[in-house]
């Protein structure tokens, strides 16, 4: 079986005058939707970005498919798709010429597929792109980057402005992608409980540096919420610990379980020690804080 | 023969019922293997098949039947596929009785707290039995 990640970056690093991006590590693996997380600001379109070849980095490397985005940038991007909130298709005038034109870049592209995508998603070709919704917009980004089934999928933000039912149809189909083990979907959201569902692996991105990565559901089991008793200077530097808010000497934190336990913080001298599970959003916030 | 959908066989995997996703989805397999509605030796859908059908990540389904493997409620052939076991029913039935137990043991103690006499307690369990 071949294991080399759909995506793999290493030691990347982008500077601007206000933010960094990186040094950053990421492996994506194949056959896995992969969910990058992140704060607004956090550099997850940054990184989407500089993948794509836009902009270059001061340092490290970006492989998509084996496929260096800048050596073999042709090649990587004849077996990536994108998709970001800012596309804009207005100047093909209805969705039938805007499918018209894309399609003739790419001779993968499946027409019984797109046609299900049409079906599945709501949108129509006669429709004026012009008069569609943000929704519909979106919709129509996404079927142009799935119907040629790329290799790998990169979509940023793909569910913004999406009702309930065509977030999950939009789920869906990525599910359904990842069904034969070989492609891949790297999605950049917000949408954390959907994230938490759909996701195999997370990323959380936190001022250009990945905070925390993992197997979704573990990253999530691995932590817990805690309350407890204590002076804050005394578990200031308890590593695994991350305080989230504190009022005298009640604490509010989160534990990392495989850097810290229950026992660890009481021989730190925390009394009345509570615990309890937490979603991947509630690691987020405080993680991010 | 490719397996049965278990879309609407299983009950839906939601945040809002108790339990992790992939622990909602371990205990309504067993509850259709221990029911019979899935039959020893019978094909269970591939974990990416049954992401898709349960709109789960494909790691929540491949941790459910791998612990339901451990426990030897299900079985999988290399390059064949996933099939309850022979005796998976019986193994079900008794994981559910040994949550059952523990359950019990819980609410006992929650009315052990609450002041409730040993006596009381079980009265308490023959009520409910009885509604």
């Amino acid at each position: 079986m071949n294991t080399q990640p759909a995506i793999e970056i290493s030691g990347l690093e982008k500077r601007y005058p206000k933010f960094t991006l990186g040094p950053l590590n990421l492996s994506v693996p194949k056959g896995s939707i992969y969910g990058l997380i992140g704060p607004n600001g956090a550099g997850k379109t940054t990184l989407i970005d500089l993948i794509f070849g836009m902009g270059a980095p001061h340092a490290g490397t970006i492989k998509v498919c084996g496929f260096d985005h800048t050596t073999d940038e042709v090649a990587l991007k004849n077996h990536a798709g994108y998709f970001g909130p800012d596309l804009s298709y207005v100047v093909w005038g209805d969705v039938g010429r805007a499918i018209r034109f894309v399609k003739g870049f790419r001779p993968t592209w499946d027409d019984a597929y797109c046609q299900h995508l049409l079906e599945t998603l709501g949108i129509a070709t006669s429709e004026k792109i012009a008069t569609l919704s943000f929704g519909g917009r979106t919709k129509l980004g996404l079927l142009l980057a799935l119907a040629w089934k790329p290799q790998v999928l990169i979509l940023d933000e793909p569910t913004t402005g999406l009702d309930a039912h065509s977030k999950q149809a939009v789920f869906s189909e990525l599910l359904a992608i990842v069904r034969d083990e070989e492609r891949t979907v790297l999605i950049s959201s917000h949408q954390l409980s959907d994230l938490e569902r759909f996701t195999d692996h997370v990323g959380i991105l936190h001022k250009g540096r990945l905070l925390a990565e993992g197997a979704t559901a573990e990253l999530v089991e691995r932590h817990m919420q805690v309350e407890f008793t204590c002076e804050r200077t005394v578990l200031e530097n308890v590593p695994g610990l991350t305080i989230a808010e504190h009022n005298e000497n009640r604490c509010r934190a989160i534990l990392d379980t495989d850097l810290c336990s229950l026992e660890i913080l009481e021989q730190h001298g925390a009394c009345e020690v509570r615990s309890q599970p937490l979603t991947l959003e509630e690691l987020f916030l405080v993680l991010t804080k | 023969m490719s397996p049965k959908s278990l879309k609407l066989l299983l009950p839906p995997v939601s945040p809002a019922a108790s339990g992790t996703l992939y622990e909602q989805l371990v205990a309504g397999l067993k509850q259709a293997i221990g029911d019979g509605r899935l039959t020893p030796g019978e094909a269970l859908p591939s974990f990416r098949q049954l992401a898709e059908e349960m709109l789960v990540s494909v790691i929540t389904v491949k941790r459910a039947y791998e612990e339901l493997e451990r426990e030897e409620i299900i079985y999988r052939r290399q390059g064949l596929g996933t099939f309850v076991a022979e005796g998976g029913a019986n193994r079900s039935r008794e994981a559910k009785l040994e949550k059952a137990r523990k359950l019990l043991n819980e609410a006992a103690r929650e009315a052990a707290e609450a002041g409730l006499k040993p006596s009381e307690i079980r009265s308490l369990f023959l009520e409910t039995l009885n509604d």
